[in-house]
């Protein structure tokens, strides 16, 4: 009997852990997120989200986005906009905020071998939907970072352009490797 | 089981690679259904409704829990219900997830009627020719569940004779459990190497040695064949054409009855419940005659 009771509280134990990790939200609380007023002496970003090199190989987007209305007439999805920088905010930080803010779905993991967040896909536009070789990069300052986005802490005034590329970065102006 | 025990090996194993093969490769709802529910059916011919019945109540908890698997790992789709842990979990991801339950559902009771009408026997009359020790380990591999399940009962109750199982505590039954698993385990992997040289012993598999089996091709059987190879090829290329397309994310498209959709079901119902009908028309046929007389 003692040890029925053993493997009874083991087991209590492991659903307690499970169900307190967990945490649900409802919609709108979810997207109730608070975006800092930019004062005077705040340090901002400027964000971009464009997806306009789709139209460029039309030919080979899923049917299912090309017949449905999913993409953004002009093919952006985040007009210039400019946020507040906080202390320590990453280009994925920046991103998921203002995401959350414009209720835009956007979806991403952690990759353990690049020891950053990955996104898959912003606006239900994921990578591999136009062609096996598109995804979603990003862009700080005019040049290609090149690692991950939850790696790559920001600067006052810094200008972040987030660009869907239907050709592993070569049709939006971005050759080179990769760097860990 | 009545029709199905007097058809020819040939149509038969036919027939169930079709079935099979277009209930993995369709992405419809209403197909995966109308195969879900003619596989039921046609398991509950065979196997009787009480067993039918009794292996629902397993795999209905099972169809649950794939079903709910989806959306903790896809968070597409345009329905957002809530957030778990900052993931969106979205009607979409559990309507797929619901369909791939029942796909993989269809698959298993299919499966399992396969197993009940084309026994070992039957299969080695189609390939013990071309593929002989394919189809020998084919054969006793699809065998050893059924046997195991035998074995482990006999152990368990050898076991229980020997007086192991006196501690009251469940913890000590699980750890008794686990002794005749291992007992089972070496048994079988033993049995497997008799099994291998006995068949040898008996010159299996060598040339001018030859089988006796009494299958004889008859005008229904080649009906029969005629029927599933015409729906089968005639759905392939519907697929092909995307008839039965149907997407989940963003949104899930919607059910429209195009002519050519309506056809494509009509077709797919016709030889998934083609067994079902084939036994009771025989059911029937029997009936029938023995009132006669």
């Amino acid at each position: 009997m003692k040890k029925d009771l053993l493997a009874l509280s083991v087991l209590v134990f492991l659903l307690i852990a499970l169900f307190s990790g967990t945490r649900i939200q409802s919609v709108e609380d979810y997207y109730l997120t608070h975006i800092d007023d930019i004062q005077k002496d705040s340090e901002t970003v400027f964000l971009t989200v464009r997806c306009d090199s789709v139209f460029a190989h039309w030919e080979d987007l899923d049917p299912v986005l090309a017949e449905g209305s999913y993409l953004p007439q002009d093919g952006i999805v985040l007009a210039r906009t400019e946020y507040v920088l906080r202390p320590g905010d990453t280009v994925y930080d920046i991103l998921n905020r203002a995401m959350r803010y414009n209720k835009i779905p956007m979806e991403c993991a952690y990759s353990i071998g690049y020891e950053s967040v990955y996104v898959q896909g912003i606006h239900h536009l994921y990578e591999f939907s136009c062609g096996e070789l598109s995804g979603w990069m990003y862009q700080v300052n005019g040049v290609f970072p090149n690692y991950g986005c939850s790696r790559f802490e920001l600067s006052d005034k810094d200008e972040i352009v987030w660009i869907y590329t239907c050709d592993l970065g070569r049709d939006i102006g971005a050759g080179g490797g990769w760097q860990r | 089981m009545k029709y199905f025990d007097r058809l020819h090996p040939l149509p038969a194993f036919v027939y169930f690679l079709m079935i099979l093969l277009l209930t993995m490769f369709t992405s419809h709802p209403v197909a995966v259904g109308i195969s879900y529910f003619s596989a039921l059916f046609f398991c509950g011919m065979l196997l009787g409704v009480k067993k039918l019945f009794a292996s629902l109540a397993y795999t209905l908890p099972i169809t649950l829990l794939i079903a709910l698997a989806n959306p903790l790992f896809v968070h597409r789709g345009e329905t957002i219900l809530f957030f778990l842990n900052d993931n969106p979990v979205t009607l979409e991801a559990i309507l797929y997830g619901v369909q791939s339950a029942f796909m993989i559902m269809a698959v298993f009771y299919w499966c399992r009627n396969y197993s009940r009408v084309m026994t070992s026997d039957k299969f080695i009359y189609l390939f013990g020719r071309i593929l002989p020790k394919l189809s020998l380990i084919f054969s006793l591999s699809l065998a050893f569940l059924p046997k195991l399940k035998r074995k482990y009962r006999e152990i368990d109750r050898a076991q229980k004779a020997l007086g192991f199982y006196a501690g009251k505590s469940r913890f000590d039954k699980v750890r008794a459990k686990m002794r005749v698993l291992s007992i089972l385990l070496t048994n079988s992997l033993e049995s497997a190497v008799t099994t291998a040289d006995s068949m040898r012993a008996r010159g299996y598999g060598l040339k001018g040695r030859s089988s006796f089996a009494l299958y004889r091709v008859t005008p229904a059987d080649m009906a029969f064949l005629a029927a599933t190879l015409l729906a089968g090829s005639a759905l392939v290329v519907m697929l092909f054409f995307g008839v039965g397309d149907f997407h989940y994310y963003p949104a899930m498209s919607k059910l429209s009855w195009s002519p050519l959709f309506s056809c494509f079901v009509l077709i797919f119902a016709l030889l998934a419940f083609l067994p079902t009908a084939s036994e009771i028309r025989e059911d029937l046929l029997w009936h029938r005659l023995r009132s006669k007389i």
